[in-house]
């Protein structure tokens, strides 16, 4: 991984890096509900399978962007194996230029017709 | 646990164990909520696919990482770097240069079409021990009529004069036939090759020319072919530009088609070499046993040349002699051994290091890194060492073939060229990584087995023995590599001092030497061609400062021509009767012995009247003995076998070293009076610096005709060391490599003894505090150090015992296990690592005990 495609990078953060930023932005989540989310949200046309979420994860955390919380807020589901992960106020910000930067796209993507108009 | 889960938890090892210790059991657990949820062979699919896509990413992660680590590293200690680097580089760079060469000659294919099927169709007469000898055209013609398996061609030299655009000038080329071309798989770089009838006599003359002569004599003109020059007097029409491949063969820059008139031929005249083309799926063996029943029907149908058969020689033993390959051979291990020993001081450098880095170890062993972790990383910052020291290596290498192309006696080396192709660089590439893993691994291991409770207490004990150890070893077997080289460099270079004090039989001081080649069709070879070098050497002789001039068919050492013909003895003869003896044969001019200082024993020199109808000649010392002990030659008889010529020795004069410097061969001379050679060496001994003469030389000879061009001018001396350039090359690299391998082993015998003194100093102090003088301090230290060396020359000594036999074939009046060499290269060593002992040793006898037991 080179400098250029670093996730604080607010140009270049990957797809599936943004979804795992979305997934964990209103709740703190564990894998694999991070992954269920994902393909819930995106109506199972995004499927990220364990080595891709956990090198995302990995990537993520060394960028500051999510952090691992020590507390499991689910004792439902309380389980010493899962760790949980939630977005920092870093990753909210890098989401919120991402996002933006997608919206304004696809701005210009309805202007020359290449998008409909509404979703 | 079901069998899913137990595949994935295989796949898991897939990745970086770092990873997997991190995220292994995250990822398992997610793939059992995955698994309840939504099992079926889709998911394993897609499970398996996501294994595959994001393993190989986390790898190059986590190579990424401990590069950038090792190179952060290098940075901290620059000046150790440098040394290892610029370590690699030379030994890179050293072997590279010398595999480009062993890659030209040895592995690289010849030029040819199918060059693995291609032979040297030699005669070859058991009963005279000619174990390889050129054929005969009608031999030749014999044969080509009756093999099936093998596509036969022939080739002779020959001297052409070429005049008619610009001043006459003077080349070597060749007689071939139209068939050689095809037989080699080789096509004209412009027009066309020879037709069959081509080599018919009285076909029209035509002639191919060397790209080389092509750019210089013709300005690269394109429309030389069809233009007609003068070639030895005669007009000659160019019909082609041969490709340089052809060149390897036969040399020279003009060909002609041979033209085979059978009826003027003479069977036992051996005047060309004929060389053959297996057909596909014919083994040399089978194309053997064709060729001796092929020779055997000859000999029956021919009786004079029924005890010669053929040998059947492949290109590459016939363009590569012993000699050369055991030399090739000898540098490339002698480079190796550099690349070893280079390892083994770069090994004990890293060795020295890990000492100092045990803490940073241990600390990081102490945060999780697994011992293979730490493995990785260390090997990783020896690969990067030996990646940027073998980056630089090639590019000096690149420079280095380059200079070797250029400075290396031309026909030194039978290639066109030494280049670097993608073999080269894939050794140079796989002896950098090589390199890296080999300097590396030995300290990594050390290092990532360091017992890290004992570190942190800073009491390392077992592993600093340990280490010592090790490093003890890698120095001995430094110095035991660096005797090895020693030694046989110290052979070879004997080897050529005994070469060039070798007794010559003549002195080649003030005698310039060059060549005429006479037109057969304006100078008869027994008339008009010896006249003319009469006037020619009389005109010389009155030139001022000249103190003699002569001719001969072959000067020692020179480019002429080299005749070996079977001889017997006619009467009384300590050889049974009739026993012929192949003796090489000159045909030289009166005053040619005087010329060059070759002393006559017995008898008398040739004079102008000695002529073709008595044939006199004169024999070497070294004949007159093979044929009649120690009785006086004079007045006896030989004939050549199958000939009833008789010759009548006039004279006996002393030996002469003819072709090379190790060999020395009996000879027969013949008187010039009688017959010439189209091609004559000429030989003129001045007062003083010979070519100072060369102007009035010139002017004699175009006086006598304007046409004739003076070849290959060149003063005695050269000849004589050009016949020594491969020993001397041998000598000398063999001799820098040496010195090499024993700067970098003495500079690991200091390493290893500094860093010795610098562990030891508590104790040192300790002894000195109580009461040991520096003086037994030295001898401590000292005494320690040689033990390491001693074993290793020891070792080194008895390894160069065995090896050096290896190069016999190379070594002239020096045995292999020369005594003197033996000890001198002991004595040398020995005295080295004593200096390398005696500076640490040194330093050792000032520590000042106080502080040294302060210290700590």
């Amino acid at each position: 991984m080179t400098a250029r495609r670093s996730p604080s990078d607010p140009q270049r953060v990957p797809l599936a890096l943004l979804h795992i930023l979305l997934a964990v932005a209103d709740r703190e989540r564990h894998g694999y509900a991070i992954m269920q989310d994902v393909r819930e949200r995106t109506g199972g046309a995004f499927k990220l399978g364990p080595g891709t979420l956990y090198g995302s994860i990995r990537r993520l955390l060394e960028a500051d962007l999510i952090e691992e919380i020590d507390e499991r807020p689910d004792p439902a589901h309380d389980d010493t194996r899962r760790r949980y992960y939630r977005i920092t106020s870093r990753g909210r910000k890098v989401a919120v230029e991402e996002t933006a930067r997608l919206a304004k796209l696809l701005r210009h993507a309805r202007a020359v017709g290449l998008a409909p108009k509404t979703v | 646990m079901q069998w899913p889960e137990r595949v994935y938890r295989a796949a898991l090892r897939c990745y970086p164990s770092e990873f997997r210790d991190e995220y292994g059991g995250e990822m398992l657990q997610a793939f059992r909520d995955q698994w309840r949820d939504t099992r079926g062979p889709r998911l394993c699919v897609a499970l398996m696919a996501d294994v595959a896509a994001t393993a190989p990413k986390e790898y190059g992660r986590v190579l990424m990482n401990d590069l950038r680590y090792a190179l952060r590293m290098m940075r901290t200690s620059p000046l150790f770097s440098a040394a290892v680097v610029m370590t690699v580089a030379l030994a890179i760079a050293a072997n590279t240069a010398i595999f480009s060469v062993v890659n030209a000659v040895l592995l690289r294919p010849l030029p040819f079409g199918a060059p693995d099927r291609l032979m040297w169709v030699a005669e070859r007469n058991d009963a005279l021990h000619i174990p390889t000898f050129g054929a005969s055209l009608l031999n030749y013609l014999s044969w080509k009529e009756q093999t099936q398996n093998v596509a036969l061609a022939a080739l002779g030299s020959v001297t052409f004069s070429l005049s008619g655009s610009g001043d006459p000038e003077q080349f070597a080329g060749s007689r071939i036939t139209p068939s050689l071309m095809p037989v080699l798989g080789l096509q004209p770089l412009s027009g066309r090759t020879f037709r069959d009838d081509e080599e018919r006599p009285g076909a029209p003359a035509v002639a191919m020319i060397s790209e080389g002569l092509w750019k210089r004599r013709f300005g690269r003109d394109p429309a030389v072919v069809g233009r007609t020059v003068n070639l030895n007097g005669v007009p000659t029409t160019v019909i082609g530009i041969a490709p340089p491949a052809l060149a390897v063969l036969t040399g020279g820059d003009v060909w002609v088609p041979i033209t085979i008139d059978p009826a003027h031929e003479i069977r036992l005249n051996h005047v060309v070499n004929v060389v053959g083309l297996r057909k596909q799926g014919v083994s040399i063996e089978q194309a053997q046993s064709e060729m001796d029943a092929v020779s055997a029907r000859v000999g029956r149908q021919y009786p004079e040349v029924n005890d010669w058969g053929i040998r059947l020689v492949t290109f590459r033993h016939w363009f590569v002699n012993d000699q050369l390959e055991t030399a090739l051979l000898v540098l490339l291990c002698a480079v190796v051994f550099v690349l070893l020993i280079a390892c083994a001081n770069i090994a004990n450098l890293l060795l020295a290091r890990a000492t100092a880095r045990e803490r940073e170890i241990a600390i990081r062993t102490a945060m999780g890194a697994t011992r293979g972790r730490l493995l990785r990383q260390l090997l990783a910052e020896s690969l990067v060492l030996s990646l940027l020291g073998g980056a630089a290596g090639l590019a000096c290498a690149l420079w280095a073939v380059r200079l070797l192309d250029r400075l290396l006696p031309a026909n030194l080396l039978p290639v066109p060229d030494i280049g670097v192709d993608a073999r080269v660089l894939s050794f140079g590439v796989f002896a950098t990584v090589a390199t890296g893993l080999l300097f590396g691994v030995a300290p990594a291991w050390q290092a990532a087995r360091t017992d890290i409770n004992a570190m942190l207490k800073q009491s390392g004990r077992s592993a600093i023995g340990a280490r010592s150890r090790l490093r003890n070893g890698l120095a001995a077997t430094e110095l035991a590599l660096a005797t090895v080289l020693l030694v046989g460099a110290g052979l070879l270079v004997q080897s050529l001092m005994n070469l060039e004090r070798a007794r010559l039989g003549f002195a080649p001081q003030n005698v310039l030497t060059f060549q005429l080649a006479l037109p057969p069709a304006k100078y008869s070879r027994d008339v008009k061609g010896p006249a003319f070098y009469r006037q020619l050497l009389e005109s010389l002789r009155a030139l001022p400062g000249v103190r003699g001039a002569a001719i001969s068919s072959g000067i020692p050492f020179g480019a002429g021509n080299y005749t070996t013909s079977p001889f017997a003895a006619v009467g009384p003869s300590v050889l049974p009767p009739d026993t012929a003896v192949p003796i090489n044969w000159r045909i030289v001019s009166p005053g040619f012995f005087r010329t060059l200082e070759i002393p006559l024993v017995r008898g008398r020199d040739f004079t102008e009247a000695d002529n073709a109808r008595d044939v006199p000649v004169i024999v070497s010392q070294a004949a007159a003995r093979r044929f009649w002990g120690a009785d006086d030659p004079i007045g006896r008889v030989i004939r050549r076998p199958n000939d009833t010529q008789m010759m009548t020795v006039i004279g006996v004069v002393g030996d002469v070293r003819d072709t090379a410097l190790n060999q020395e061969s009996p000879a027969i001379y013949y008187p010039s009076a009688a017959r010439v050679w189209p091609l004559m060496d000429v030989v003129v001994r001045s007062e003083a610096g010979p070519e100072a003469l060369l102007p009035g030389i010139r002017q004699k000879v175009r006086e006598l005709d304007p046409e004739l061009a003076l070849a290959t001018v060149r003063p005695m001396e050269e000849w004589v060391s050009g016949s020594a350039a491969q020993p001397r090359l041998n000598a000398a690299l063999l001799m820098v490599f040496a010195l090499l391998a024993l700067v970098i082993a003495a500079i690991g015998t200091y390493g290893v003894l500094a860093y010795s003194v610098t562990q030891r100093t508590r104790e040192i102090g300790l002894r000195m505090a109580l009461g040991a003088p520096a003086g037994r301090v030295i001898r401590l230290i000292v005494g320690e150090g040689m033990l390491v060396g001693a074993g290793g020359i020891v070792a080194g000594l008895a390894a160069a015992l065995a090896i050096t036999r290896t190069i016999g074939g190379l070594l002239f009046a020096v045995p292999a296990h020369d005594p003197l060499t033996f000890g001198g290269v002991a004595a040398v060593l020995a005295i080295v690592a004593l200096a390398a002992c005696f500076v640490p040793a040194r330093r050792a006898s000032r520590v000042n005990p106080i502080v040294a037991l302060h210290d700590d």
